[in-house]
């Protein structure tokens, strides 16, 4: 970066400032104070000196007595000159933008010699915006930059998982299970049909899954609004998350090593002992009048502990990285494996990567590959439910039981729960991603100012899927199943070739910076499976898990493939670094739509004032202002590559005739509207970003309004349709999102004590427009998405507490005097009778609340003091209303589960609960499509804690290392919620029934150690 | 270097000039368009075949009807930990949206409706070589319209009918029952008219002349319209199509082994040749899971079982050698079974509870210790033998009881039942005597064989608090049963919501 670019003319007022944290608004009184004072100063010592960086002299710096009002700046050279008042030894405060600020003493050796280092975090950053980068103070548009190295310090198996909290505007969940993926949403639901936003790693728009390894980041850009994201038109409706891999510097080789090791623990019910759960069956069954189990009670099996283990997670990464000044190279390996916290569930990665680039004279040549293989044991049936479901009176193993296993029982424990630890040794799947990821690029710089580039970009991955289902029961009254054995290997590959031009020229003031690209895409996906009955069993154990062996086979396979081709261009114009105007336009055809539909057009314009660059605005104590605003628009054809048209349905087979001969049967099954066209997504943010108090306090503040139309999606057609493999796509809706983002960052680098805090930020607010098929409202579960109301609000049946007598179960009338649950006993649930027709009905459901966060808050804190560092992220959902489906279970007694510990059903001896009486074997009480079931879903948890030691310099130079840390760490270790679930930052893939618990997987406790070394 | 770039370059460039529209243009390598369909006599062979897939789907005959007929009725009941489903079967319908309860069986019922209104929208225009097979196919889907829209009238009865293919955005309007009604009659009269008497090889199973009159009368016999009842059933009974049927060993009837025989009048030919997922998906299941569904505990998910009262009612009369009535062997397992007739239960003997019973009718146990989901044995959804006994009924009701006697004397025979007139002398030629006995019989020769439903609704048993309670003696699910109400099932509640022109079902 030209350093030039960074020069101000008005540096001077701003250095007024003295740093004292504790009291800015008396410092900022006492800053009016200094100007006036300042020129009473008497020029007694002159101190003569030079300021450079490793670049060389620099000009415009800052140069400042501390606690005075006694200024200069450097000149042309990086010279200086400051008189000091008689007497005065004093401190130099050398301060300029993009640059840590110095103190120097004034002693006697002069001239001073003073070096500034750039800072880590600031305006002059580089950011990524595709196809090319922008400094940070240049941005027209809404972009989070998060750190490698807070990214870094997560244990996370993916990249999304590692980003809650530290960008505003973004919402993550999940993870936790080995080798799953988290899923990231950036400002909101803009449509029905997924939130994953597009990941572009080095150019190559992919994913970053569960087979890319977070070591590997360089940086990572979120660029969040249209005029940010519309350099990738299509598919960018979502956000764009743009991760750089790491490359080689000039200089001698450098080798980083890091090892990690963590334990992860699951979060746990409190559920009922075999005492407390015979005890309340016994009470349910009375209370039925039914006939009590014959319990046993001599077992007390406790279902977690069977279930639940302690997770390990192994994280080894190595790099070699170097270069000289025409050629840079970057190698590195890495094992991530992760014993999962549930039994027979793992996680193995091996990764590697070779990033080079070298350059000769105008040209310049580079690649980025890597090689990854993973391979996940995933997990059987849901032992977040089967722990909940299995009663503790049955015994793990039971020889009596085809495959060993103890389950249900028709007389002892009536319960079709399935046993977590039979389901993990019987019905076993693993998958394995090898994927090779790549791209080759090659740049021309013709003129100083004219540079192309072309970049070939592959990406291939072979899958294997196996499933193995052993001989051998898990639930009660289980369909008897042969030894199967199931096989799927797929393929996927993508390739990209793209071609731009970019022109960059300063004419005077007027900077111009111009970007002409083309792109085309190729992506295809095929996959074969068979599968096998009766496969042969090995009498050293298990079986031969080969498709040769077994018989009654059975096949089968498909591809798809998608092809887009785009076009676009950028123009970014900048006079004086003052005046910003940035125009984007992109054209994709996509061959997912009809011939009159695929080509879809996405411009966006955004503009930037640097009001603190004008010569007008002299509030000192602001370093940097910039107003920002843009507009733009956004497509998304996220669909099937073949949703336009309608085929024919070729499987369903028939037998006939005496020797049941199988007949070929054809049909439609599904639905499909030939005009499917892009879905568009208009974008409007104004936003300012502010740097003030001596650049040690940065603001940034967002808010945006985007509107979604043609919105892609599945629209839950009439039954009488005869419809059915799901819900055709239609561009049916309109959605609405607005929200405010906040982000204020303050640091102090002055101390030996370094910190620095950030605090973000985000609310959001979606509300549908408008719904497809000139609908008003759909229903979906236990949700109803109405126009003009957020997606997905709760629509149940309202609880007004428990009936505590026969007196007031009929005197529940309605203005009629009916008798609203005239078959209500004491103890029962009392609904409202919305309606008022003196009956509970499917019309007394009334929209119960939102699913959605009000605001999201996240801070982190960073702090170092010698040799330690310290750092810990905390995030903050305030505002859901979520549905507890676990609870739904575990306080039923409708039906046999385990209970809650410590759960008091409403019994005349005991009426002050809010738990109606227990009754097996209906559900008066335990109806799923009641309030009865939400809770306030707020929570805040520390994400990160962690606390390193960089070993000392001396003792580095002596051993020979570069640098060495050891990291001690926890994740998720405190959470704070009201909700009595398992975890509140729960994910489920419902569109229309976000805020449901389905029994996620919760988010894992974790505790790691760390070492860092590089020699 | 620089001759490699530029190669690329242009290779690039040239790729993507050269192909830009035809890149786009990527057709579905996995199967055919609709346009590319409904173009040949094969493709309108096996459009029509794709209607009868709709028989191995779980809303339909391959699980839940089973539970709406069978187990709704006081044959059935259900003991199933699943609370929900179990309280779809004794009238306690809360949520209407649940789906194994209500929306599987009619959305699954709207899409064989569909495949039917595929074949009859798109075949007539299709050229066929020889006309008759062309009419003959036609008449099949609508044949299996009727079929469906029958059904949808025994549970729904104000089902919105749809005869045109549906586009996302059309919304039917309400049918009354009455109209409902009219649509099966109207579709089983054309069916009737022009399916073949007979099917030969590999045909062997679809409906015949004689399966559309069966289930024509059966319609007529709904509405107590015993006059077209008895003029629909002629053919079978009397008419050109006498020669066709005939009774054969009874436990012939619910075994895998002499399906489509004589007296089949129409069966769903099921098969466990695709032990996979059922759906519509590759090598989809072709098996019942009827009996994995009704298997007694331990067995099979045991989610239904029948009433044991039925138990008394067949050992209430011997057969004329002094024996139990063999049906009671093929039709329960009840607590006795193994003492009367020596058959163990799935290699078990009895180790449940004295009071229960659970349905033997299509069910392995005779062949296997087990049940799965791939039941092979055809459901024999109208037989000749139910066929004879409605004849009976029809001729009851049109007064001509003493022809009647023949009918239900020929069902009793073999089985080695004495003559109604020897067993029961005090009936004579009373009509309500006659018909009180024929509901007795048409129990103890169909029990299981999800016609129970039908027959309440027929016979008015339901109409009145004093029937309620009477069949409530039987099964007490039915104290749940409440007048007008409980006779027909809810729409599910998101059709009525998402489609404006519906109301839901009275007292819903």
């Amino acid at each position: 970066m030209n350093k030039k670019l960074l020069q101000r003319r008005d540096t001077g007022f701003r250095l007024k400032l003295i740093g004292n944290i504790k009291d800015r608004m008396l410092s900022f009184l006492l800053m009016l104070f200094l100007f006036t004072c300042a020129g009473s100063a008497k020029a007694q010592e002159k101190i003569t000196g030079t300021v450079k960086d490793a670049g060389g002299p620099m000009v415009g710096v800052g140069v400042q007595l501390k606690g005075t009002g006694v200024s200069t700046l450097t000149d042309g050279d990086g010279r200086f000159s400051i008189t000091l008042p008689a007497g005065q030894k004093g401190v130099l405060v050398f301060s300029f933008i993009g640059y840590t600020t110095k103190e120097v003493p004034v002693s006697g050796t002069q001239p001073l010699q003073v070096t500034l280092v750039e800072s880590s975090s600031d305006l002059s950053e580089v950011v990524v915006v595709g196809y090319g980068t922008q400094r940070k103070q240049d941005l027209t548009g809404a972009i989070s930059v998060v750190k490698a190295t807070d990214v870094k310090k997560r244990q996370a198996t993916t990249v999304a998982e590692s980003l809650q909290g530290l960008a505003t505007g973004i919402r993550v969940r999940g993870g936790g299970q080995a080798g799953s993926e988290a899923q990231i949403q950036i400002r909101g639901l803009k449509n029905f049909s997924g939130t994953n936003p597009l990941y572009v790693i080095d150019g190559l728009v992919t994913t970053a899954n569960r087979d890319f390894n977070p070591a590997d980041i360089e940086s990572i850009q979120i660029l969040k609004d249209a005029s940010a994201a519309a350099i990738y038109g299509s598919r960018a409706a979502n956000g764009v998350i743009i991760i750089t891999t790491k490359r080689g510097a000039e200089g001698p080789t450098k080798i980083d090593v890091s090892a990690k090791t963590t334990l992860q623990t699951i979060p746990r019910y409190d559920l009922a002992k075999t005492e407390e759960f015979s005890r309340l069956n016994f009470m349910a069954y009375d209370n039925a009048g039914a006939t009590r189990q014959n319990l046993d009670l001599s077992v007390n099996t406790d279902w977690q502990d069977e279930a639940f283990r302690v997770g390990q997670v192994q994280d080894y990464s190595m790099s070699f990285s170097g270069g000289s000044k025409d050629a840079t190279y970057f190698i590195s390996a890495g094992y991530f494996g992760n014993k999962g916290a549930v039994i027979s569930t793992d996680f193995d990665r091996i990764n590697f990567r070779v990033n080079t680039k070298s350059t000769k004279g105008i040209f310049t040549i580079g690649e980025n590959l890597a090689i990854s293989n993973a391979k996940t044991d995933e997990m059987s049936g849901n032992p977040i439910i089967d722990v909940v479901r299995m009663l503790p009176t049955i015994p793990v193993y039971n020889s009596a039981n085809p495959g060993g296993y103890g389950y249900g029982d028709e007389g002892r424990a009536r319960t079709f729960g399935s046993n977590p630890v039979a389901i993990a040794d019987l019905d076993d799947r693993t998958n394995e991603n090898l994927r090779i990821r790549g791209n080759l690029f090659s740049e021309l710089q013709f003129l100083p100012s004219l540079k192309y580039r072309i970049s070939l970009g592959y990406e291939t991955s072979r899958d294997h899927f196996t499933y193995l289902r052993k001989e051998g029961n898990w639930t009660l009254n289980q369909a008897y199943d042969p030894a199967i054995f199931n096989e799927n290997r797929g393929e996927s590959s993508t390739a990209l070739i793209e071609n731009t031009l970019s022109f960059t020229e300063t004419f005077g003031k007027h900077n111009i910076n111009v970007l002409a690209g083309q792109s085309y895409q190729r992506d295809n996906y095929a996959q074969i499976w068979g599968r096998k009955r009766n496969i042969l069993a090995n009498p050293a154990g298990g079986y031969y898990e080969v498709l040769d062996q077994g018989n009654e086979p059975q096949t089968g396979g498909f591809k798809n493939r998608t092809d887009l081709i785009s076009y676009f261009g950028r123009f970014e114009y900048n006079y004086a670094d003052k005046y910003l105007v940035n125009g984007v336009i992109r054209t994709d055809g996509v061959s997912r739509f009809g011939k009159d539909h695929k080509f879809g057009v996405f411009p966006s314009i955004s503009g930037a004032w640097r009001i603190s660059q004008e010569e007008f605005f002299k509030t000192s104590w602001i370093n940097d202002l910039k107003l920002r605003a843009n507009y733009g628009t956004l497509g998304s054809s996220n669909i099937g590559p073949y949703d336009y048209i309608a085929f024919i349905n070729t499987f369903p087979t028939i037998v006939m005739g005496p020797g049941q001969a199988v007949q070929p049967g054809s049909t439609q099954v599904q639905l499909a509207n030939p005009d499917l066209r892009w879905e568009e997504v208009t974008q409007q943010n104004y936003g300012f970003d502010a740097t003030v108090l001596d650049n040690k306090l940065t603001i940034s503040a967002e808010y945006f309004i985007s509107k979604t139309k043609d919105v892609l999606l599945r629209y839950p057609l009439l039954t009488s349709t005869g419809n059915d493999g799901g819900n055709p796509y239609v561009n049916g809706a309109t959605l609405g999102n607005r929200g405010f983002e906040f982000t204020a960052t303050y640091q102090e680098n002055s101390n030996p004590f370094k910190y620095s805090v950030t605090g973000n930020l985000t609310t959001l607010r979606n509300k549908v427009i408008d719904l497809g098929y000139g609908k008003n409202r759909t229903f979906v579960g236990n949700t109803v998405t109405e126009v003009g109301r957020p997606i997905g609000m709760w629509y149940v049946l309202q609880t007004d507490g428990l009936f505590q007598n026969a007196a007031e179960v009929a005197n529940y009338k309605n203005a009629a005097g009916k008798v609203i649950q005239p078959t209500a006993q004491p103890g029962d649930i009392r609904f409202k009778d919305n309606n008022g027709d003196g009956a509970i009905t499917n019309a007394d459901k009334v929209i119960a609340g939102n699913p959605w966060a009000d605001y999201e808050l996240g801070l982190n804190f960073n702090a170092s003091y010698k040799d330690f560092t310290f750092s810990m992220d905390w995030f903050a959902s305030f505002g859901s209303l979520v549905f507890n489906g676990p609870r739904s279970v575990t306080d039923m007694f409708s039906d046999n589960t385990n209970y809650r510990a410590g759960i008091q059903p409403w019994t005349p001896e005991n009426p002050n609960t809010d738990v109606p009486r227990a009754f097996y074997g209906s559900t008066i009480n335990s109806r799923g499509d009641t309030d009865r079931w939400l809770e306030n879903g707020s929570f805040a948890r520390m994400k990160y804690i962690g606390i390193s030691y960089n070993l000392p310099d001396d003792l580095m130079k002596k051993i020979g290392f570069r640098n060495a840390q050891v990291t001690l760490s926890g994740q998720n270790l405190i959470t704070i919620t009201k909700y009595s679930g398992l975890d509140p930052e729960f994910s489920n893939n419902s569109i229309f029934e976000k805020g449901y618990d389905f029994g996620a997987f919760p988010n894992l406790r974790m505790v790691s150690v760390g070492l860092q070394f590089g020699f | 270097m620089k001759n490699i770039l530029l190669i690329l370059l242009i290779a690039a460039a040239g790729i993507v000039s050269s192909c830009k529209k035809s890149l786009l243009d990527q057709d579905n390598p996995n199967t055919l368009t609709l346009e590319q369909f409904w173009k040949t006599e094969a493709d309108a062979q096996k459009g029509v075949n794709a209607i009868y897939h709709m028989f191995y789907q779980p809303g339909g005959w391959s699980r839940w009807m089973y539970f709406r007929l069978d187990l709704t009725s006081d044959e059935g009941f259900s003991k199933s930990p699943w609370i929900e489903l179990a309280d779809w079967t004794r009238f306690q319908y809360v949520n209407y949206n649940f789906f194994e309860g209500n929306q599987n069986t009619y959305r699954d019922t709207y899409k064989a409706i569909f495949r039917c209104n595929q074949v009859l929208t798109y075949v007539p225009d299709i050229p066929f070589a020889d006309q008759n097979k062309k009419a003959q196919i036609l008449a099949e889907a609508k044949f299996m319209r009727g079929l469906y829209y029958y059904y949808a009238a025994l549970l729904w009865e104000n089902f919105p009918i749809v005869t045109t293919l549906q586009s996302p955005t059309d919304m039917p309007e309400q049918s009354s029952l009455a109209q409902v009604w009219a649509q099966v009659e109207k579709d089983l009269s054309e069916a009737a008219a022009a399916l073949p008497p007979q099917w030969t090889g590999n045909d062997i199973g679809r409906p015949t002349k004689g399966a559309a009159f069966a289930l024509l009368g059966k319609t007529y016999m709904q509405q107590r319209k015993w006059s077209d009842a008895k003029t629909a059933f002629d053919y079978l009974v009397t008419g050109a199509g006498m020669s066709f049927y005939d009774l054969v060993a009874y436990q012939d009837n619910f075994r895998a082994e002499n399906e489509n025989n004589k007296e089949s009048v129409f069966e769903i030919q099921f098969s466990d040749a695709n032990k996979t997922t059922e759906g519509d998906g590759p090598s989809s299941s072709m098996g019942s899971n009827r009996a994995q569904f009704f298997a007694p505990r331990s067995i099979g998910w045991s989610d239904g079982q029948a009433r044991n009262w039925m138990v008394a009612e067949f050992k209430k009369e011997k057969t004329v050698d002094d024996k139990i009535d063999p049906r009671l062997r093929y039709t329960l397992f009840y607590p006795g079974l193994e003492a009367d007739f020596g058959d163990k239960i799935y290699g078990r003997s009895w180790q449940w509870d004295a009071d229960e019973a659970w349905f033997r009718k299509y069910s392995r146990d005779y062949m296997r210790n087990n049940e799965d989901y791939f039941n092979q044995i055809n459901n024999r959804m109208i037989r000749f033998a139910d066929v004879l006994l409605m004849y009976a009924e029809a001729l009851n009701e049109l007064g001509q009881t003493a022809d009647a006697y023949q009918y239900v004397n020929r069902v009793r025979q073999r089985v080695n039942m004495a003559p109604l007139a020897t067993a029961y002398p005090a009936i004579g030629n009373n009509k309500d005597l006659f018909r009180e006995r024929l509901k007795m019989e048409r129990v103890l020769e169909l029990c299981g064989e999800s016609v129970r439903w039908a027959d309440l609704k027929r016979w008015g048993e339901l109409d009145t608090e004093a029937g309620i309670t009477k069949v409530a003696l039987r099964d007490p699910d039915f104290n749940n049963f409440v007048l007008d109400k409980s006779i027909r099932l809810p729409l599910p509640q998101i059709e009525v919501e998402n489609n404006t022109k519906l109301t839901q079902n009275p007292h819903y």
